[in-house]
């Protein structure tokens, strides 16, 4: 596995998953790819297919009318896959803890190996939060 | 404030429990009463619905509506009162205004109001997911025993 | 007939949330549209009634993230009707800054996105390039990019200080010569008005029956604002137009919005003038809440945000029920929607501004006669506008 995972960290792509979560964070994604931070230029590039997808960017408390789909898409990625949860619902689940209609275990719904904490974290947050994963995939 | 005044002589008789204080005016009327009050707000006054909230209290069930006039700010709410918690049922009023859908949908799925002349009565948010459902459910038990 | 239903969603590439549409399609046009949602649904208004008014402040914040004002703004007017509590003005004034500035990164970002949609990268990055300042001016003011965490029951939490209001005024003015720079290339593509005149049309009547808000109902002609009508705050203090367009098609709802941000930033001058001078206190301290009912409203950058809360005198509510503009707007697309070909189909469900977080999508398409690639709904918009410009062109 090492070798593929050195090969994935030169360019990654990624798959924005939003699983119930409140728009903030995926706008902030969204914006990592505008002039300002231009997340291109690291050579990580936003797909449209979880089927091309390296890592799986996950926003948002899951639940209970999503997860069977969002556990669907996981299984129909390429392995391996990451999944790096972004902003404190895949963490911490928020504020919307005490709410009957979230999953109560995420992890059981989709493994996420990283968390970028935060409401929303900054795009420098998440910048700082990839150049870790290319970190760790380099070995 | 011309136009409430107005309102609230033609319905003397309709309606009861007015609250009335800085351009909201709250009352109850009866389900039998229900549309020709409804129907006079949005043909006559040109009022907007905004939403209708439902609601349930350890008496009864209830559907407060919310009619926007644009043009003064005025908020007109009628309130229509189920005593019947097991099965509730109104009167619909879709065939008035077709925006009125969704939200007659969402408080069918959340407090079991059944619309009379509604098209299409199935439930929006949580619908056919089992698990949400009873988890919903034991959550509205939880409120009752709150109040 | 040969009829195809065309599933789109809950997993799209390209739009950020969840959502799950149905198109039924004879040949190239639209004929049915079907909408199911509740893949956001988190029980906001349940978790509400657990919590004290100023906890539930940050909990409607995070309805949604890109009107992270308006819902605290309404739950505020809602807990202020209950017991006609008064506010000082420099909160009114900084309550009415911070609500503008959102409208202007709301249209902004809407603006890009609608680029996107048909085809037009550069206006997208354009856009969220200048975007970027605006969120910049928020962070100076309270700390945060988005979910500021500013409103407070009879006033606000934070104070915008005296010093730093030059610069923001500077920043304002350098955001105002690039917009009108896009708003001048925007208005003069043909392109883009071949492309979006007539496309998507909501007659005044649709927008009637189906109680259509904001800007999608002041592009049909409606001329409803809640900031006109219900002045809260310092509505009734500055000086600004409602922008009302006629036609209702998607071409009209751009330059609604984009006339629209002029006006809030005509709004934002005025609130930072007033600032300099005014030195009142921020917060009133309020010490309980009445039993009774409220309704707050708040026009925000998609319409008219609702909120009804009911107290019993403890500081949690009993019943919090939220309305948000998408709710009533997202409807209307079964009017705007039918009998348009498909290729337009994508720009017209973006042209209301959905956002269905407030409210409450993998691209699939199962086609039985054809290839499923053919049916990329991103893909024959673009193909559209790249006709149009091959024309335009002379190529």
């Amino acid at each position: 596995m090492g070798w593929y995972n050195k090969r994935l960290a030169k360019s990654i792509w990624v798959f924005h998953m939003s699983a119930s979560p409140c728009n903030n964070c995926d706008i902030e994604i969204l914006d990592l790819l505008t002039p300002k931070y231009d997340i291109e230029r690291l050579g990580i590039k936003l797909v449209g297919s979880v089927r091309h997808a390296d890592v799986i960017l996950l926003s948002g408390v899951i639940n209970q009318k999503v997860a069977p789909r969002v556990k669907k898409i996981y299984e129909q990625a390429a392995k391996p896959c990451f999944v790096v949860g972004v902003g404190t619902c895949p963490s911490g689940g928020c504020c919307f803890n005490d709410s009957y209609n979230i999953v109560e275990k995420r992890e059981d719904v989709i493994p996420i190996d990283m968390y970028i904490p935060g409401c929303p974290p900054k795009p420098e947050a998440m910048i700082e939060g990839v150049a870790k994963l290319i970190g760790v995939l380099n070995g | 404030m011309d136009k409430k005044e107005k309102f609230l002589q033609k319905f003397e008789s309709k309606i009861e429990k007015i609250i009335d204080k800085h351009e909201r005016l709250y009352f109850n009327v009866k389900n039998e009463d229900f549309l020709e009050v409804v129907n006079h707000l949005i043909n006559d006054l040109g009022c907007r619905l905004s939403t209708a909230t439902g609601m349930e209290t350890y008496h009864h069930v209830e559907v407060l509506y919310h009619f926007s006039h644009d043009e003064s700010g005025q908020y007109f709410c009628p309130r229509v009162i189920m005593p019947d918690k097991n099965n509730p049922t109104m009167n619909s009023i879709t065939q008035l205004v077709i925006g009125a859908e969704w939200i007659e949908r969402e408080i069918h799925d959340f407090w079991g109001v059944n619309f009379i002349g509604h098209p299409r009565l199935e439930p929006l948010m949580i619908g056919d997911h089992p698990k949400g459902a009873e988890r919903k459910n034991q959550f509205r038990f939880k409120r009752v025993e709150h109040e | 007939m040969n009829k195809n239903v065309i599933p789109v969603g809950p997993f799209h590439p390209l739009l950020e949330e969840a959502e799950y549409f149905t198109l039924t399609v004879d040949g190239e046009t639209v004929v049915d549209i079907e909408l199911d949602i509740g893949w956001m649904h988190r029980g906001h208004e349940f978790i509400s009634e657990q919590k004290t008014f100023t906890q539930s402040i940050f909990l409607v914040e995070r309805i949604c993230g890109i009107c992270s004002t308006s819902h605290p703004l309404a739950l505020v007017h809602a807990i202020e009707d209950v017991d006609n509590i008064e506010i000082p003005e420099r909160a009114a004034y900084i309550r009415t800054l911070i609500g503008e500035l959102e409208r202007i990164h709301s249209h902004l970002l809407w603006l890009g996105l609608a680029g996107h949609f048909i085809g037009y990268d550069t206006v997208w990055m354009w856009a969220w390039k200048y975007r970027e300042p605006v969120l910049e001016m928020f962070e100076v003011i309270s700390g945060n990019r988005n979910h500021y965490g500013m409103m407070r029951v009879g006033g606000v939490s934070k104070d915008v200080e005296p010093a730093k209001i030059s610069e923001l005024a500077k920043n304002l003015d350098m955001i105002q010569t690039k917009l009108e720079m896009i708003a001048k290339a925007v208005n003069d593509d043909p392109v883009l008005k071949s492309r979006l005149k007539g496309v998507g049309v909501l007659t005044k009547q649709a927008a009637i029956d189906f109680c259509a808000v904001g800007p999608t109902s002041r592009a049909s002609g409606i001329p409803a604002d809640v900031r006109k009508t219900d002045p809260k705050d310092a509505y009734g203090m500055v000086d600004f137009k409602v922008i009302v367009l006629q036609n209702g098609d998607v071409y009209d709802k751009l330059v609604l919005r984009v006339l629209e941000t002029f006006e809030s930033i005509k709004i934002v001058k005025q609130c930072l003038d007033k600032l300099a001078e005014n030195n009142s206190p921020i917060l009133n301290d309020i010490k309980e809440i009445k039993p009774g009912e409220g309704i707050g409203r708040y026009e925000a950058p998609r319409g008219e945000v609702f909120h009804y809360v009911r107290t019993d005198g403890t500081n949690r509510p009993i019943r919090h029920k939220v309305r948000a503009p998408s709710y009533v707007n997202i409807p209307t697309f079964q009017a705007s929607c039918k009998g348009i070909p498909i290729a337009d189909a994508l720009i017209t469900l973006a042209a209301v501004d959905p956002c269905y977080c407030c409210t409450e999508r993998s691209l699939k398409f199962i086609d039985i006669n054809h290839d499923p690639l053919k049916y990329d709904l991103l893909k024959i918009s673009r193909e559209k506008t790249e006709s149009f410009r091959r024309q335009i062109n002379g190529l």
